[in-house]
């Protein structure tokens, strides 16, 4: 008799903070008790309790049954309580949903309206597809209700019910056309809600209604359906193009008169995406000036993303990033606004801002567009680097305050970077900054790479400051970019010859710099290392050696200490690349044959012969005996090279033990191991052009049939297919059959025991 | 405009009133909560109102001590759901009269029949505060005829109203003390 209402509950809930959960489990089978009450009115009480606990987080579907009975209850507040609790916490697996279908159709058909509603509210919300086909028809007929209130939310919850049960939708669609007609403009509001829910899925069905809706368009001042007309027309029109002219007269006059943003919004994003401001069409501003559409809405974005309303911005700079891609003529002139967006404390403004900005650069503007980005990026991430270094104590200080200060050096060799120490404390005042979330770092890199690189280069015009920002870059990213950099280092290399002198430079560079060298080796394979870069470089170094005047120390940049623990890609091109700088050097030596060269060769090989053994075949790095065993155990290819190299340097050494008086031979065909000719890119498409030769047949053998030695085991390899005909097939299977001990051709032939 | 789910959060991320519009299982809901609060209660008062999360744009608001979350589809208007919620607070403090996070607590039902009305299914339904009003209204009726009818018979019912008229008036008990105490401190202070 006295069991607590719902207000005690939250009351004792609040009074007991400290044992809630104590608290709660007594209140649950308390409630567990009054659910099974036969009167409903504690029914009732304990299921809204219950509808409590359930938005706190404790299941109640173990009372899914009491709900339901709630629901029947034949007095409204009962029922509405019982309706909400099945809204919250049923879902698409409960089974007392089956016992639901009567219950709700007697509501559906009640004469009270606010039934009638409530039920159409609850369905709405759990329908499955079950019940979705059996009580499709009774609201249907709800359609057609004397009271527009009921009306609508027919509507709507036919609508939830199509979707779970497509095939009522040819039966909904007439319904739901008639009711645009409708007296009562809120329905017609509803109905035109449907429709642009409907029209996201399938849009050809309803570009017939197109004229009610231009109509509705027109006559209307209801915000709330303009704005879902408006929509609306947007995913109509790309189907039709020849809405685009009809419908920029309406939607010019709501752009230049309305005062509601979220219209303008609207009706701006409907413009783009729809495509209408892909051509001149004529529109009128709101002082009576004449001009094009697309001009007009430009001027309406504007106020957008100038405004100092945040959200404004950023819907604004949503929508430029998309103008911008089909007129970019327009928004040039407002560069310089979203550059300062660019800096603003927000997060999603600013990764908006960069996804307009890297469509919008040209030439003049790359250079200084990525300066900043990259400025950006430099003075979060010179903390950062700091505080690394400061701990890690296999340091050498002028590495450190190097790799500190080389952060963004230009072409010509200035440093951005002025004092550094007046930098980091101007960063630590400033507490955390949004340039140090690694997504938007992520963002900035590549959309630093996107815009230098798209079209293919042609907003670039100095390459060498370009192969300098990539590997700037390389130190100040802070963000998984290695393969994209390392990528693009390559690509623009190989791509533009006038650069290759210069990327050599920065490649020798990035080698020479140890503690990047260390870092690498010493992750091996995760990721955040620069690996891919330092193979990338190597390999250049390798493959454009000729270009440099011939240099042995290259040798002992490509075979640095840690080589066996970087990654085995790289330890490959690492290997190769110093044979081909060894042999080209080789080669330019043995061209002015004397003595001291003599020397040099022969002290040059010693020394390789050492790097070699010291630090891949070392016996400090690989277990086992001889040189040969230690040999295999380097992953594949590293091995075939080194062994290549341990050849050739092998035959050098042997050749060059006495001194004669040209050049042997082998130092000057060495090289041409590598440089026969100059190799261009190929195109990926290039093979599939290759006419295939008529005389050409894969399927012969070319020379005698190897023996198989496994044709006790298996049965015998089919002969070529020119020669193979049905009956041989079937002949071998037969044969097969009969060799096989346990296939049985057939049931008589099962041997049975007698036991 | 479809609404996946809206909910009520307060500052110490408790969660006051959730309202889902697609099917999702327990857990999942759940998990979506949590990671939403946790985005909404991180952010600074200067920053925009819109964050994106997974799939879904999540719009909020702060009303006093109260987030208002809702969370739209990708294509859908995000200044429309701030208008939305505003629409929906703005009932709220009609109906309540000054509505404060206190009278959410305790009759949350009510917040949930309100926003019943003019939400259903994901879609904006009614628009015009009076419609809505008018219908709660005509709801409320029913109900205390319904009680009513039942008598006496339930002292229970007055029980309770009898606690929660108790609990009103210690309420205003406690305020008129602290004022009072709060004024005789300045007095003395003079």
């Amino acid at each position: 008799m006295f069991e607590k209402t719902l207000s005690d509950l939250i009351q004792g809930l609040r009074a007991n903070k400290r044992n809630e959960s104590e608290y709660i489990q007594r209140s649950l089978s308390e409630i567990q008790h009054e659910v099974q009450q036969s009167d409903m009115r504690q029914k009732s009480v304990a299921v809204d309790k219950l509808n409590y606990l359930h938005m706190l987080g404790y299941d109640m579907n173990w009372a899914s049954f009491n709900v339901v009975e709630v629901m029947a209850s034949s007095r409204f507040g009962e029922k509405r309580a019982g309706y909400l609790a099945a809204e919250q916490s049923f879902h698409q697996e409960t089974d007392v949903l089956m016992l639901t279908t009567n219950l709700i159709r007697k509501d559906l058909a009640s004469s009270n309206v606010m039934e009638i509603s409530v039920a159409l509210n609850g369905l709405a919300q759990v329908a499955t597809a079950d019940l979705a086909q059996d009580l499709l028809d009774d609201v249907l007929a709800a359609v057609g209700h004397s009271r527009p209130y009921i009306r609508k939310r027919a509507l709507v919850c036919a609508c939830r019910l199509v979707i779970k049960y497509p095939e009522g939708l040819r039966e909904f669609v007439p319904l739901l056309k008639d009711r645009l007609d409708d007296a009562d403009p809120t329905v017609v509001a509803s109905a035109v809600g449907v429709i642009c829910e409907l029209a996201h899925t399938n849009p050809q069905n309803y570009l017939p209604l197109a004229p009610k809706l231009y109509r509705l368009l027109t006559t209307s001042s209801n915000t709330w359906m303009l704005i879902k007309i408006v929509k609306l027309f947007a995913w109509l029109t790309p189907i039709e193009p020849r809405l685009a002219k009809k419908l920029h007269g309406p939607l010019s006059h709501l752009v230049s008169t309305t005062a509601a943003m979220s219209l303008l919004y609207e009706c701006i994003n409907t413009a783009v995406v729809g495509g209408i401001i892909d051509v001149q069409l004529p529109a009128v501003d709101s002082v009576g000036r004449e001009m094009d559409f697309a001009e007009l809405c430009a001027r309406k974005l504007q106020l957008f993303y100038e405004s100092r309303d945040h959200n404004l911005r950023y819907v604004g700079l949503v929508t430029l990033a998309q103008f911008q891609r089909r007129r970019p003529e327009l928004v040039a002139a407002h560069y310089g606004t979203v550059l300062r967006c660019l800096d603003d404390p927000d997060m999603s403004i600013r990764m908006r801002a960069i996804e307009a900005i890297s469509g919008m650069t040209t030439r003049k503007t790359l250079v200084g567009t990525v300066k900043r980005l990259m400025s950006q990026l430099i003075l979060s991430n010179t903390v950062a680097l700091q505080q690394a270094n400061a701990k890690s104590d296999t340091m050498d200080y002028s590495e450190s305050s190097d790799t500190q200060a080389m952060p963004l050096v230009d072409a010509s060799g200035t440093s951005m970077v002025t004092a550094q120490g007046s930098i980091v404390s101007q960063r630590s005042s400033a507490g955390p900054d949004v340039a140090d979330n690694p997504e938007y770092r992520l963002a900035v890199v590549e959309a630093i790479i996107s815009m230098c690189s798209h079209q293919t280069y042609t907003n670039l015009t100095d390459f060498e400051w370009y192969v300098a920002t990539l590997t700037d870059l390389v130190y100040i990213a802070g963000a998984d970019v290695d393969e994209r950099l390392s990528e693009r280092f390559l690509d623009v290399t190989v791509r533009v010859r006038q650069v290759r002198a210069f990327s050599l430079q920065m490649a020798r560079r990035l080698l020479s710099d140890t503690h990047l060298v260390e870092r690498a080796a010493s992750f091996g394979g995760q990721k955040g290392n620069n690996a891919l870069m330092l193979g990338t470089a190597a390999y250049l170094l390798g493959e454009y050696c000729e270009l440099q005047p011939a240099n042995s120390d290259d040798i002992h940049l490509l075979l640095p200490a840690g080589l066996t623990r970087l990654p085995e890609d790289q330890q490959g091109m690492f290997v190769l690349a110093a044979h081909k700088v060894y042999a080209n050097w080789l080669r330019h030596a043995s061209e002015y044959w004397n003595a001291d060269t003599w020397e040099q060769v022969r002290s040059v090989t010693t020394q390789m012969q050492q790097l070699l053994s010291e630090r891949i075949l070392g016996s400090d790095i690989l277990p086992g005996g001889t040189v040969a065993s230690r040999m295999s155990l380097l992953p594949l290819q590293t091995s075939s090279r080194v062994r290549l190299l341990v050849e050739s340097l092998k035959l050098v050494s042997v050749t060059t033990s006495n001194m004669t008086d040209t050049a042997p031979p082998v130092c000057l065909e060495l090289n041409a191991l590598f440089k026969a000719y100059e190799l261009n890119p190929v195109s990926a498409a290039a093979q599939g052009k290759v006419p295939i030769p008529d005389t050409l047949d894969l399927d012969t053998f070319i020379g005698d049939v190897i023996p198989d030695t496994t044709a006790k085991v298996m049965p015998p390899p089919s002969p070529p297919p020119k020669q193979r005909a049905a009956t041989a097939t079937s002949r071998q299977r037969k044969e097969s059959k009969a060799k096989d001990p346990y296939y049985l051709p057939s049931v008589d032939d099962i041997p049975v025991v007698e036991l | 405009m479809t609404i996946k789910y809206i909910f009520l959060v307060s500052r110490q991320a408790k969660i006051r009133l959730v309202k889902w519009y697609t099917m999702l299982s327990q857990k999942e809901k759940a998990k979506t909560m949590k990671e939403v609060s946790q985005l909404v209660l991180a952010r600074k008062p200067k920053q925009c109102n819109f964050i994106e999360h997974r799939d879904t744009k999540v719009v909020y608001r702060k009303y006093a001590s109260l987030y208002f979350v809702a969370g739209i589809g990708l294509d859908d208007n995000e200044l429309l759901m701030l208008e939305i919620i505003h629409r929906y607070v703005e009932v709220l403090d009609r109906y309540f009269g000054n509505v404060c996070e206190l009278d959410l607590i305790f009759q949350f039902q009510k917040a949930y029949f309100i926003l019943d009305e003019m939400i259903m299914a994901g879609e904006l339904q009614e628009s015009s505060k009076k419609t809505v009003l008018r219908v709660i209204a005509q709801q409320d009726e029913t109900e205390a005829v319904e009680n009513s009818e039942r008598g006496w018979g339930d002292i229970k019912y007055v029980f309770a109203n009898l606690t929660h008229a108790i609990y009103i008036i210690a309420r205003i008990h406690i305020y008129v003390f602290l004022m009072y105490s709060t004024l005789a401190n300045l007095v003395d202070t003079y």
